[in-house]
């Protein structure tokens, strides 16, 4: 068993859902989809490299036939898998502080959950419902969601002037690059092992 | 589409584990067993795992398996329920380019992780082997559940480019430190051989973490508290 790997952490929740309520976060989940503003939070957030919710009805868990006996359910489920950037804790924590809004909006569906705020209860009910991960692979366990996004600005700085270093003059290169350094300042951060937080 | 954010596809599957009270261990343990030992580095299936119709690039960003016991209850007055199975998740971030391509990935991991797979897998209702891809393909897409709502931060690079972005950005880094003050001919020499240089590199492996000086720690346990 694993949640971790390098610096992302595998986390995995499933909460019952009355299936009356499970259209009215359908419709928020869709809605939250297709309007940015809406998900403004947790791209500024930035700690969260994907992450997704899948609705199960209680009717539609996989039927593979061969003698599975087929699920009898009173609930929808929700479930929840995250690769997030840091510990446990600070996910959590900063979920409640800076998101509390908007996940109240995804998990006041289901079954007991206490909401957000005050983030001890908030914290228990995650721990209860959350499950662990056997395996875990990332193809780039050194890096943050926050490195991937600095990367790909190097990248696109670094293509557009080495396309065109050879045809420029000295002069004219000594400029270029003093902007290429400008805009790229900011996303030099070092890769590497995590941080070991207890 | 749900499914898709941009040009990655993120991919979710349960597949009904197989409960036979006759065997022992039981399956979702001979599940759990084999993937305690399997690597999760550079040397993952994952890493080598292509999209048979993109190049023959890795196609996995992030991924995870996890054997789901049941339902949880969360206490009065919510009812208890319990599965009637146990189910694998398979949960998978990846490269579908602009047409979200699920076909090519599945046919890729066919091809490339069938070992793997049929160790994993063999334990599920109804699977019938990576051997026959076609009916591999069918089988993983009858267990694919619709994802509600797919989050990315990056969603427009691919694995291969990310990667290669990462290496850029330490290099770049690097050249910058050691360029400093340099008059500005010289400094022009060197980015194109720099440049040429970083161009030529060969792709870092994915899932690899050996460019790094120091040693890797063996930290892997990450409860809910940690």
């Amino acid at each position: 068993m694993s949640n971790i790997n390098g610096k992302v952490y595998a986390m995995n929740a499933i909460t019952p859902m009355k299936p009356w309520k499970t259209w009215i976060l359908r419709v928020f989940l869709f809605l939250l989809g297709y309007i940015k503003a809406m998900r403004a939070d947790v791209i500024n957030l930035s700690f969260i490299e994907f992450a997704r919710w899948v609705v199960i009805s209680r009717r539609g868990f996989p039927m593979l036939g061969g003698g599975q006996v087929a699920e009898d359910l009173q609930y929808d489920y929700l479930l929840f898998f995250s690769n997030f950037n840091g510990t446990w804790n600070q996910y959590i924590d900063a979920f409640s502080a800076a998101l509390a809004k908007g996940l109240n909006l995804v998990w006041r569906w289901s079954e007991k959950f206490p909401g957000p705020v005050p983030v001890t209860l908030f914290k228990e009910y995650i721990a209860r419902v959350q499950f662990d991960t056997d395996y875990y692979y990332t193809a780039y366990p050194h890096a943050t969601a926050n490195d991937l996004k600095a990367a790909h600005v190097v990248q696109g700085a670094f293509d557009g002037l080495s396309a065109q270093a050879a045809g420029l003059s000295a002069e004219q290169f000594a400029d270029a690059y003093l902007n290429f350094v400008l805009q790229v300042q900011g996303c030099l951060g070092e890769t590497g092992e995590a941080p070991v937080v207890f | 589409m749900p499914n898709r954010n941009g040009t990655v596809y993120g991919l979710t599957i349960l597949s009904p584990i197989i409960d036979d009270e006759k065997a022992t261990p039981s399956h979702d343990l001979q599940i759990r067993q084999y993937l305690a030992g399997l690597p999760t580095d550079e040397r993952s299936p994952f890493a080598s795992w292509q999209n048979s119709t993109q190049g023959g690039q890795p196609a996995t960003h992030l991924a995870r398996l996890v054997v789901m016991d049941d339902v949880i209850y969360v206490g009065m007055p919510a009812c208890e329920e319990h599965l009637n199975s146990k189910y694998l998740i398979f949960e998978s971030n990846l490269d579908g380019g602009p047409n979200g391509d699920l076909d090519g990935y599945l046919r890729g991991l066919a091809e490339t992780a069938a070992e793997h797979l049929d160790a994993i897998w063999s334990h599920c209702v109804g699977y019938p082997g990576a051997g026959n891809v076609d009916a591999f393909v069918k089988y993983m897409k009858a267990c694919q559940l619709t994802t509600t709502f797919f989050f990315a931060a990056v969603n427009d690079k691919s694995v291969t480019e990310s990667l290669r972005a990462l290496q850029t950005q330490k290099a770049v880094a690097k050249f910058i430190a050691t360029h400093q003050g340099m008059p500005a001919a010289q400094l022009q020499a060197e980015f194109l051989k720099f440049a040429a240089d970083v161009k030529a590199a060969p792709t870092p492996r994915a899932g690899s973490m050996e460019h790094l000086t120091a040693a890797r720690r063996e930290i892997k346990t990450g409860g809910h508290n940690e």
